[in-house]
């Protein structure tokens, strides 16, 4: 297993940078949820956020598609860049932005419609398929990059909530990555699943990885050491420490993260 | 005794078992209420609830009871020669019945001694007149069978008064000692009174079911006796309704299906304008609406399902019906002439569509506000926008619930009748044009009904029969609305 990430890590190349952010804050009503958040995420990199519940890693992830807009209270300052443009630009519609940056949840939540329905949706809405075939050809690609395909194929109309949670997740993840993001960001996606799906989900992670730049948040330090290259340590709203994940792991420079890691707070 | 006191004197017993029992448990603790099974209040509670509930019960059982084996005794009494004469049983029942309590009354009041009030005779004393006298009158002379029957109803029902007395308190007492004896600081009164309060819920859960049992048996009886006087099939397949009240059944026309034509087009009118607006105004409320808005629209909404429906019914009837003349009318803004008179099933759908607003807006907005956040989560994530996210997530997860809402609506706007007796007229008619006036099964209950009716020619007894026709009806509706939304519940709880 050591071995395994210490090859991953070797094959993982600075590809430049995809997001930044300088200077971000957010506050929910008078809460001061995010304080001045400055951070550069790699493309085709997977990039972990931990930290103890609380400490504003989600927050942070939602600011990154927008999708705290949709909480009235909520209010960002601060710049955040994908590929150099500003998405709080008023120019920017946040719903093509989400277009491009995907989104994977907690608990998974695939839609009352059939799995085809599901994987097609995002595709259909954002009328990337000129007719049937390519639509047939966006489902099967994304389905067999979810590593759903096989499983899947010979009931794409039966309900996709009739699949077992660890399916269901991938089905979420398929049905983000039909819309051709650029970025996957996944708010702790195996946190509602056992370990033999958490399993297949982490190994679709690092092959996504691939393709986009994913940006995970989770609770498990075990899971973030297993998946990312990056690694960022949040704590009561503060960035603390952003660096590679071996040395965030083996050689913390702050000693908040080391009592983190070693499991003295959080 | 009369049934008043009778309860005053249980409920007396229930407080005085509630001191005695809660005294007598604290006693036998020594004083402290420590060492008691249950709180003071439950061993009074237990005590006092054992004096009134049995006792109560054989009350209420005695009061349905007596009435019926009194009667039966009596009417064994009266020969079959009498009955031809006078009509029916019941006539000579109530005749009885009536010379009882008349004499009763003598009795009361002093104008008899008791015992010359049995020693009436048919032959030499006009007991109608005496009767009279004092206020009760009598359809005919007393035959000397009629007194007799009297008074031996006179006497069975003070038989039956007494024992009643003497049984309910009896059981009141008895209740009250055994369970003051059994009283003791390790007796559970805590659990004994909560298979009490258990009692007392299922009986008033009862009682809502029986009276529905009660509405339908007395609807039946009487749709039985319709059909013995007029063809079911006559009923059911008639295309004409026009009821004669100055003959006997044979010059009336009686079908029901002009009515439920009437019923049907209105109510189709009136869903057709209640379940979008509704619905629209659910989507705006649930999923678009500031909490401010909210707070204020909601309420407002569901003030239009308060007003009383016979004040839309006069809105329809000076407001809505003129508008419509004026568009649709004779010389009207369309310059078409389809409407005759205010009243059609156009005015009375309309009317009726908007009282329906509510219903359908504030389920649906129920059911809307259960489907997950996570759907509009994960739809908001792929970049759908909000429209998008109601029409292909929301609305479909919903779907089931808001059919179940739009049941609901249809059923009750079946059962509507002031709307319709105001706005839609009275002429019973097949037809297709909304702007006609036609009537529905509902309004022609009520005309049937109203005024001098004879309760035992069919112009009458029809009501029962349309009244079950449309209980059948709402009901079916219900139970599939209810079948349906419960299915719905079960996805995401």
């Amino acid at each position: 297993m050591e071995d395994m990430i210490q090859v991953d890590r070797a094959m993982s190349t600075q590809q430049g940078t995809k997001i930044s952010a300088k200077g971000v804050q957010v506050y929910y009503g008078d809460n001061h949820a995010i304080k001045d958040v400055n951070v550069e995420i790699d493309d085709k990199t997977v990039t972990a956020f931990i930290g103890p519940s609380g400490c504003g890693k989600s927050t942070f992830l939602r600011c990154l598609n927008r999708m705290n807009d949709t909480i009235d209270v909520a209010r960002v300052a601060g710049d955040i860049l994908i590929d150099g443009e500003d998405i709080y630009d008023p120019k920017v519609d946040p719903v093509q932005l989400r277009a491009k940056v995907g989104m994977v949840f907690q608990k998974p939540n695939p839609f009352p419609k059939s799995i085809y329905d599901n994987v097609a949706y995002g595709p259909k809405i954002h009328g990337l398929a000129r007719n049937k075939a390519e639509l047939d050809a966006i489902v099967e690609s994304s389905l067999r990059k979810a590593a759903l395909w096989n499983e899947a194929k010979d009931r794409l109309d039966a309900p996709g909530t009739g699949l077992s949670g660890g399916q269901q997740q991938r089905l979420c993840i398929a049905r983000a990555i039909a819309t051709a993001p650029e970025v996957l960001l996944m708010d702790e996606p195996c946190s509602a699943l056992d370990p033999i799906a958490t399993a297949q989900v982490e190994e679709l992670i690092d092959e996504l990885r691939q393709s986009f730049s994913v940006v995970i948040v989770t609770h498990s330090m075990q899971q973030a050491a297993r998946v990312s290259q990056k690694t960022a340590f949040f704590h009561l709203g503060n960035l603390v420490e952003y660096d590679d994940t071996d040395k965030i792991f083996t050689n913390p420079q702050d000693s908040r993260t080391e009592s983190y890691i070693s499991g003295r707070i959080g | 005794m009369s049934n008043l006191l009778i309860i005053a004197i249980i409920l007396g017993l229930g407080v005085a078992g509630f001191v005695l029992g809660r005294q007598r448990a604290l006693v036998s603790a020594g004083g402290d209420k420590r060492n008691l099974h249950s709180l003071p209040i439950y061993y009074g509670a237990n005590v006092a609830l054992s004096a009134i509930l049995p006792a109560t019960g054989l009350l209420a059982i005695w009061l349905i009871v007596q009435p019926m084996a009194i009667n039966s005794a009596v009417s064994d009494l009266i020969s079959d020669d009498s009955i031809s004469e006078t009509g029916t049983r019941d006539l000579v029942m109530a005749d009885v019945r009536r010379v009882a309590e008349g004499l009763d009354r003598a009795v009361q009041t002093g104008a008899m001694g008791a015992d010359t009030s049995f020693a009436l005779d048919a032959g030499t004393d006009d007991v109608r007149d005496t009767l009279a006298s004092l206020g009760v009158a009598l359809g005919s002379d007393v035959t000397p069978e009629t007194l007799a029957a009297g008074q031996r109803y006179r006497e069975l029902l003070g038989t039956g008064n007494l024992l009643k007395t003497l049984a309910v308190i009896a059981t009141g007492l008895l209740g009250l000692c055994v369970t003051y004896l059994r009283t003791h600081k390790d007796f559970r009164a805590r659990n004994t009174v909560e298979n009490g309060v258990l009692l007392l819920l299922i009986g008033a859960a009862s009682i809502a079911v029986l009276t529905t049992v009660g509405i339908v048996l007395s609807l039946v009886f009487n749709t039985i006796e319709f059909f013995r006087l007029y063809q079911a099939s006559d009923f059911f397949f008639g295309t004409n309704w026009s009821p004669s009240f100055s003959g006997r059944g044979q010059t009336s026309e009686l079908g029901i299906l002009p009515l439920l034509w009437g019923t049907l087009y209105i109510s189709f009118v009136a869903l057709v304008v209640a379940v979008p607006l509704g619905l629209f105004a659910a989507i705006y409320l649930s999923e678009y609406a500031s909490k401010g808005v909210r707070s204020v629209a909601k309420p407002l909404l569901e003030l239009l399902a308060g007003i009383p429906t016979i004040v839309y019914g006069l809105f329809a009837l000076l407001t809505v019906g003129p508008l419509l003349v004026e568009a649709f009318g004779d010389g009207g803004l369309f310059g078409v002439s389809w409407m005759a008179g205010g009243t059609a099933v156009m005015t009375a759908g309309l009317v009726m569509g908007i009282m329906l607003i509510p219903f359908v807006s504030s389920l649906s907005d129920d059911i809307i506000n259960a489907v997950p956040q996570a759907m509009r989560d994960g739809s908001y994530g792929l970049g759908a926008t909000k429209s998008e996210t109601v029409r292909q997530v929301i609305l479909p997860a919903a779907l089931p619930g808001i059919v179940g809402a739009v049941l609901l609506a249809a059923s009750r706007a079946i059962g509507e009748t002031m709307i319709v007796v105001l706005g839609a007229g009275a002429a019973a008619r097949l037809s297709l044009n909304p702007f006609d006036a036609m009537t529905t099964v509902t309004a022609k209950i009520v005309s049937q009904l109203t005024g001098d009716s004879d309760f035992a020619s069919p112009e009458a007894l029809v009501a029962f029969a349309l009244g079950i026709t449309l209980f059948v009806i709402t009901l079916g509706l219900n139970v599939f609305a209810l079948y349906i939304v419960r299915k719905y519940r079960e996805q995401y709880d």
